[in-house]
């Protein structure tokens, strides 16, 4: 976008404007729903603090934050850039298989249970980003690992089985960590 | 004439009383499988809802993550357009117009267009 020429004329009514040289210039996400929904916790995860940040100088802004916290949004930007190039670089199969079940399922996170197993454990291994789901109580096994998805199609298909045994020792060791607290 | 008289031995018996067996379980034990039926049902269901909250709870956060993002992106397109639109106002009036005596920022709600405008361009529109 921010290559074209100005034009605000008789044949096209979208105001292309670039933005002014005095501000530092970012490169969008462009990134579609589908791979953000699919990325968005290890996104939470790595930029909790750059999120958290723009949020509260929005706030504070009193209503002056569109202009005021550029600098905080872009911040904001280029970490969750960074998380998908990582993303793409070490889990890419992983990742499209994730996003692709999602684009297929109505965005539905309970119907890509597997795909998603299989995305998590590779983004641990590599960039050491993991999902959690805050608030969520604690003497359950969290929704994502539970190999059966009681709202989906097939809802005893999820896991393969060794995904499944996984899964079963990722609970037991959350479990097991909770006690010693 | 002689009077008539009962049969020697009597009549038979008048056949009054009913013979109804009664059928099936006793009461007490459809009241009880009644509830059972009932009882799972409702433990079917407060498993469903309860799996349903971390659902909910589980695509809250993934866009709660992901907000900030978004609204960055909007926040920088509507800046951009801002400085366009008072670049564009001190080209033609020669001095930026304040509409508004505050200054927040503000989304515009009126936008001028060109008087002339082609058919592609109308598609376009907003």
């Amino acid at each position: 976008m921010a290559q074209r020429d100005a034009r605000f004329n008789q044949h096209v009514l979208v105001d292309t404007t670039p933005m002014p040289d005095h501000i530092p210039k970012v490169e969008e996400i462009g990134t579609s729903s589908a791979p953000l929904l699919s990325a968005s916790y290890f996104i939470g995860a790595r930029c909790k603090a750059f999120n958290d940040d723009f949020m509260q100088c929005k706030q504070e802004a009193n209503g002056r934050g569109e202009i005021d916290c550029l600098k905080e949004g872009r911040k904001v930007t280029r970490c969750a850039s960074s998380v998908i190039k990582d993303i793409n670089t070490h889990c890419l199969a992983q990742f499209k298989a994730h996003w692709e079940c999602l684009e297929n399922n109505n965005h539905n996170l309970f119907e890509c249970r597997s795909p998603e197993f299989s995305l998590n454990k590779c983004v641990f291994q590599n960039l050491g980003l993991q999902k959690t789901i805050p608030g969520a109580p604690e003497d359950q096994v969290p929704v994502h690992l539970r190999p059966r998805q009681k709202y989906s199609v097939n809802a005893w298909n999820q896991f393969d089985l060794e995904q499944r045994k996984e899964a079963r020792e990722a609970g037991a060791s959350l479990f097991k960590q909770q006690e010693q607290k | 004439m002689p009077q008539d008289m009962p049969p020697t031995g009597g009549y038979a018996q008048v056949q009054y009383k009913r013979n109804l067996p009664a059928r099936g379980f006793r009461p007490w034990v459809y009241a009880v499988g009644l509830h059972a039926i009932m009882a799972y049902g409702f433990y079917t269901h407060w498993v469903g809802v309860r799996e349903q909250r971390e659902l909910t709870r589980e695509k809250m956060w993934s866009r709660l993550y992901l907000l900030p993002l978004l609204q960055a992106e909007e926040d920088r397109d509507q800046v951009r357009r801002h400085f366009a639109e008072n670049a564009r106002q001190k080209e033609l009036l020669g001095a930026e117009e304040k509409v508004y005596n505050s200054d927040r920022f503000i989304r515009p709600t009126v936008v001028y267009t060109p008087s002339e405008v082609t058919p592609e361009a109308k598609k376009s529109w907003f």
